[in-house]
């Protein structure tokens, strides 16, 4: 008989779901920073946590509570973004801090069971089979966005305006960008959380954004840098006894500083 | 130089075309009309509404009031600060985007012969931010032609350019109006370069004059504290 060696494997889904989140994350941001929509993204990134709060307050999935808390942030911000024109910023990171505030103030006020701080900073190590499965689901929600809308998705980055003239359908393209997204964000909240997940959104993509010669190119860079990314951070948090998601945060951060201008 | 003719129905023609930004008046009843295979320029000063005109052509922006009838299809090349030069596209591609959403694919030499066109073959691999702003031109040229639209608008296709791009430019619209399309060109910054034209629109927020560049000339001699420098 062949002995089979006694390994300890604990860490292999959470690893294979931070390769995951590493590489859709990156090339969800590749749309979103090439559509100049990048502070959208990190809106609706602390705008599910009030949903996720009551979803777990009332024993409902939470991805499907932040998925509408999310949309209702992106909703507000873009309402508030065409009675502030010129202060848009402004505007959206106001929205940013109340959601954020609420989903606080809702853990006290639900009496809730949440750990507040694996969802904000993220706790990879816990995840489990339904994280999985989150992750498989926005990751098709990508792929087929991108089989079906890629050339709209090129116009919409490249001239909104001349995309809108030639009648490409803009608003529900960029209302479908804006859901996918939000799966996304949902599906890396186990692995960086919603205050790190930015830093993965738009880390890889600056990287390669300047010499890809395509928004197909850049999104498999980008995603490809992610996937190392995320697969060394881990590797080096299980290695030195670390919390998974502000490791990759610092070494998103280090990429950019080290990268050759 | 393309003489008009009378009997024949004008390429596009706008009835007493009105548009306001709230209570701000933009266009304030414009008609006109443009032959088949002309080549006519839209002049004015910095906010006469020359953009806004061609959006309300083409469609981009809704009317206030009036029509504008065209038989054929309008496409509009537009002003470069509209794109995003440092989106990840090369020039090929570029190109490319402007073809009719209902042509299912586009060949090669289409997208070559266009670039040879205006002056950018071998260049269709580069990437649009590795250009200068002569250049950046043409490519919007080239994608605008791609469309084969019936009538062309150019918005400031020869702002910030260099003569030499500028002649080239102006020759490559001269071509495409003797093979028949219909092109309206605006620029604030004219120069000797208004002769070249078969008819000249000045507009102020109202058409003030519409003429050949002659005509229009002695015009714009009538009122040159209106216009300042911008037909020198």
């Amino acid at each position: 008989m062949i002995a089979v060696p006694d390994f300890d494997f604990w860490w292999g889904l959470p690893l294979l779901i931070s390769l995951l989140v590493g590489s859709l994350c990156p090339a969800a941001g590749s749309l979103l920073i090439t559509q100049r929509r990048i502070l959208l993204a990190n809106l609706m990134a602390h705008s599910v946590l009030p949903g996720l709060v009551l979803a777990l307050a009332f024993e409902l999935d939470p991805s499907l509570g932040g998925l509408i808390s999310g949309l209702i942030g992106a909703l507000i911000a873009e309402q508030l973004t065409q009675r502030f024109r010129g202060r848009e910023e402004g505007a959206m990171n106001t929205v940013l801090a109340g959601f954020t505030a609420l989903g606080v103030l809702l853990v006290p006020l639900l009496q809730a069971r949440v750990d507040l701080e694996s969802i904000l900073f993220g706790d990879i190590l816990a995840s489990g089979t339904p994280d999985l499965i989150r992750t498989a689901i926005s990751a098709i929600a990508l792929v087929l966005l991108l089989i079906g809308r890629y050339q709209d998705l090129v116009f919409i980055g490249v001239d909104p305006e001349g995309a809108l003239a030639a009648k490409h359908p803009v608003r529900q393209i960029r209302f479908i960008t804006i859901v996918v997204t939000a799966l996304v964000v949902i599906s890396a909240i186990t692995a960086v959380g919603i205050v790190l997940v930015i830093g993965l959104l738009c880390a890889p993509v600056l990287i390669h954004v300047e010499r890809s010669t395509s928004l197909k190119s850049l999104m498999l860079k980008s995603a490809g840098t992610g996937l190392l990314l995320c697969g060394g951070g881990m590797m080096l948090a299980v290695l030195g006894d670390l919390p998974p998601g502000p490791l990759i945060g610092v070494l998103c951060m280090a990429l950019l500083i080290l990268r050759r201008p | 130089m393309k003489p008009s003719l009378p009997d024949q129905p004008p390429a596009l023609s706008a009835k007493q075309l009105r548009y306001g930004y709230g209570e701000q008046i933009a266009i304030d009843g414009i008609s006109f009309a443009l032959n088949n295979g002309s080549l006519t320029a839209l002049v004015g000063p910095n906010g006469a509404g020359k953009s806004t005109l061609l959006h309300l052509l083409q469609g981009r922006l809704r009317l206030t009031s009036g029509a504008v009838q065209c038989n054929g299809s309008i496409a509009l090349m537009p002003q470069k600060a509209a794109i995003d030069w440092s989106f990840p596209i090369t020039v090929q591609q570029m190109v490319k985007l402007g073809q009719p959403s209902r042509q299912a694919s586009t060949p090669h030499q289409c997208v070559d012969s266009l670039l040879e066109q205006v002056g950018m073959n071998g260049m269709g691999s580069r990437r649009l931010n590795q250009l200068s702003g002569g250049q950046q031109q043409r490519v919007l040229l080239a994608r605008a032609l791609m469309q084969n639209a019936s009538v062309l608008l150019l918005d400031e296709p020869c702002s910030a350019i260099d003569p030499p791009t500028r002649a080239h430019l102006l020759k490559v619209m001269r071509q495409q109006a003797d093979r028949g399309q219909t092109l309206l060109v605006s620029s604030h910054d004219w120069g000797k370069a208004l002769d070249s034209y078969d008819r000249v629109l000045v507009i102020n927020k109202q058409l003030v004059a519409n003429g050949t560049p002659s005509e229009v000339r002695s015009t714009i001699t009538d009122m040159d504290g209106m216009m300042g420098d911008c037909c020198a």
